[in-house]
């Protein structure tokens, strides 16, 4: 039986493409179609739900529709390029090696190859699918003539949040931000492209100008130890050890939680394809400040502040009035209800699986 | 929504202004910038050697970091999935219009500009040395700098103000420097910066606490964010007319006390002077707290033996420096000297 089949080089269950590649499983599933994942890489937390692409030669079926989540670097795409199965490639950026070299060319070397990658993949998709109009821009630029754009269901839902919400503290309990103490939270990988020191020398600004217990929470794990270290050390120099606190990876709780008692979350990223942590809090109405890098303006629309400088002056400036002024506040929650609303992430999944079905059909 | 470079008066009441009359925040940004750029372990070389020996073992092979069931059967095979000549990576990289893609016969001419692959290969050996000798150069420059057992260190030993010192050490620079910047390590609220520059000195600063630099640098004085042995090894030699440390004299270790007063002697013009305000080591539980004591092991020096530091170091005319009066609870003395002329 023929069915429409996941390619991810290794499923991380924790992940945004991980979540989404689960997600798309499931949507796959309940239209009826065989759906299976196949990775190069086994992890042990995911290896129940996955199976080694090797294993798919034996398995496969010529009318079967192959679905590779292109993240990364990785010899699956060479091998899927090489195979007669309906290929549909779904893109979520490469990071610009020019970001990562400085700190880790091996890392930029894999974005290089990735780049190559892509363009391979050109001649043999039958779709791409990008998850905004920025990486779909990518996909145009590549040569794919036949796109499309989705946004991903790999957020944390709704009912994750809101337990975190309920777990929380309430606001009394900790004095809220008015007492001072304003709370900002980073979510995402510890990589360059996040240029997190941008937002850890607004806090050195903002702690020697007007807040001296403002904090910030960075969830997330190191992409690269150099930078990772880079920060680290920037972070004691500025003398704001016991004011950032680097959390690692975290389960979905402790995000959800982390979302709940913070009072902003900034993103200072050189270079965003998409940024779930953005819609996350958009989901709890939690004021988002941003620079205005590539997909954020398109994913926060009208529902977060946009920073055109990356001056930590100014970046302070503008995250002392999101958590100060409560009427913005209010008015940031309920223009992110609407750009929920317009994103519909819900039917996410169910509408790229009928972008497969049509694939499928016509290929048929 | 987007947010713009709010107006001086912007700000609201209950927050405070972020901006004051005569601060200078472009070089408080710029020198934030500088701080963390200067942790970027490539330096300026755009690759690394790293990734020169990744791109040898792509096209040569024996290099394969996290290869995969998958990678290691398709660069097995020498025919892929797709039956077609040479090696997946070879197709990839030429299908992808990359240049050079794959080995061919020895000698063959294959790639970019009419070179024969054995040339590349050379070409891409240089490469990986020349990237190996700028990565190696930037470690032992930096290991040569490594005297911080803990980050932030400048923290548990934070340098005392200058206070009663500043008139002193103003006079005595003014009047004894032949020209050129006169540079004041750790700088601290930028007192002494102040001083010269009302002077009509031209000074700079060196402060490794970040928090602390933000007042000078918003009052548009020039300050390094990062350790003076960083700031006088990207210096030129015969670089500065003069200069005067305090504060970080009194968290170094003995050898780098050494190292640090060598490459004084090395950037000062001839006739520069130096000036030393340091903590007296029969006070430092004073000044130096326990934690301080255990983690940096700093080893509090004697006037004597500071006298001798320079002198060893090729400095000149070692003498006290009168502080004045108002010296209660200030357990500190002042050694100046001078580059020979």
């Amino acid at each position: 039986m023929s069915g429409i089949h996941q390619f991810v080089p290794v499923l991380h269950g924790g992940d945004a493409v991980g979540r989404h590649t689960l997600g798309l499983r499931d949507a796959i599933v309940a239209r009826g179609f065989e759906s299976r994942i196949y990775v190069d890489t086994v992890e042990a937390g995911t290896r129940a739900l996955t199976s080694p692409v090797l294993a798919y030669p034996a398995e496969a079926h010529a009318d079967d529709v192959v679905l590779y989540q292109f993240a990364t670097a990785s010899p699956m795409a060479a091998w899927l390029a090489a195979r007669r199965e309906t290929l549909v490639v779904n893109y979520h950026n490469i990071t610009p090696p020019e970001l990562l070299a400085p700190w880790d060319n091996h890392l930029a070397l894999g974005q290089l190859r990735a780049q190559a990658e892509l363009r391979l993949l050109v001649q043999r998709a039958a779709l791409a699918v990008a998850d905004s109009h920025y990486n779909e821009e990518h996909l145009v630029a590549a040569g794919f003539k036949e796109t499309a754009v989705v946004p991903p269901s790999a957020a944390l839902g709704p009912e994750i949040l809101a337990a975190g919400r309920a777990a929380a503290p309430p606001a009394s309990a900790t004095g809220g931000a008015a007492a001072g103490g304003a709370r900002w939270l980073s979510v995402g990988r510890i990589a360059p492209n996040k240029a997190i020191e941008d937002t850890v020398a607004a806090l050195l600004v903002t702690r020697s100008r007007r807040d001296p217990s403002a904090t910030l929470l960075v969830i997330g794990k190191p992409a690269t130890t150099s930078y990772a270290d880079a920060l680290y050390r920037y972070v004691a120099s500025l003398g704001l050890t016991d004011a950032v606190t680097f959390s690692g990876h975290a389960s979905d709780a402790t995000v959800a939680a982390a979302y709940a008692r913070a009072d902003v979350l900034v993103v200072t990223s050189a270079h965003e394809g998409y940024c779930v942590p953005v819609v996350e809090a958009m989901t709890v109405g939690l004021p988002v400040v941003a620079f205005r890098q590539g997909a954020l303006p398109e994913v926060l629309g009208e529902a977060g502040v946009l920073v055109d400088s990356t001056d930590p002056y100014t970046l302070a400036a503008t995250i002392a009035d999101v958590v100060h002024d409560a009427p913005l506040r209010a008015r940031l929650a309920e223009l992110a209800a609407q750009r929920l609303a317009e994103l519909d992430l819900a039917t996410a999944a169910d509408r790229f699986v009928s972008l497969l079905c049509g694939v499928r059909e016509r290929r048929g | 929504m987007s947010a713009q470079p709010p107006p001086p008066d912007d700000a609201p009441a209950d927050v405070g202004a972020d901006v004051g009359a005569g601060e200078d925040h472009a070089a408080a940004v710029a020198a934030l910038h500088a701080a963390f750029d200067r942790l970027r372990p490539q330096g300026s070389d755009a690759w690394n050697f790293l990734a020169a020996f990744t791109h040898l073992g792509d096209r040569y092979g024996p290099y394969q970091p996290g290869a995969s069931d998958l990678s290691r059967q398709l660069q097995a095979a020498d025919h892929g999935p797709s039956g077609g000549p040479g090696t997946w990576k070879q197709r990839l990289a030429q299908k992808a219009g990359l240049a050079g893609a794959g080995p061919g016969p020895a000698g063959s001419v294959g790639g970019a500009g009419g070179q024969t692959e054995l040339e590349q290969a050379m070409a891409q050996v240089v490469e990986a040395f020349r990237f190996l000798s700028a990565r190696v150069r930037t470690l032992e420059e930096r290991l040569a700098l490594e005297d911080r057992p803990i980050e932030g260190a400048a923290w548990l030993v934070p340098a005392t103000e200058l206070g009663r010192w500043v008139d002193p050490v103003a006079a005595h620079m003014v009047g004894a420097s032949p020209g050129g910047d006169v540079l004041h390590a750790d700088c601290g609220e930028g007192r002494l910066l102040d001083a010269l520059e009302n002077a009509g000195v031209v000074a700079c600063g060196v402060e490794p606490r970040g928090a602390v630099a933000l007042g000078p640098l918003e009052r548009g004085r020039t300050v390094e964010l990062t350790e003076v042995a960083d700031a006088l090894a990207g210096r030129p030699p015969a670089s500065l007319g003069g200069l005067v440390l305090s504060g970080v004299v009194d968290r170094l270790p003995l050898h780098a006390v050494v190292s640090l007063l060598a490459r004084a002697r090395v950037v000062l013009v001839s006739g520069a002077p130096i000036v030393i305000v340091a903590g007296d080591p029969d006070m430092s539980a004073t000044w130096a707290g326990t934690v301080a004591q255990d983690i940096l092991h700093p080893r509090p020096l004697h006037a004597e033996t500071w006298e001798l530091l320079l002198q060893r170091a090729g400095f000149v005319s070692v003498a006290s420096l009168d502080g004045g009066g108002g010296g209660e609870g200030d357990a500190r003395f002042a050694l100046s000297a001078a580059t020979p002329t």
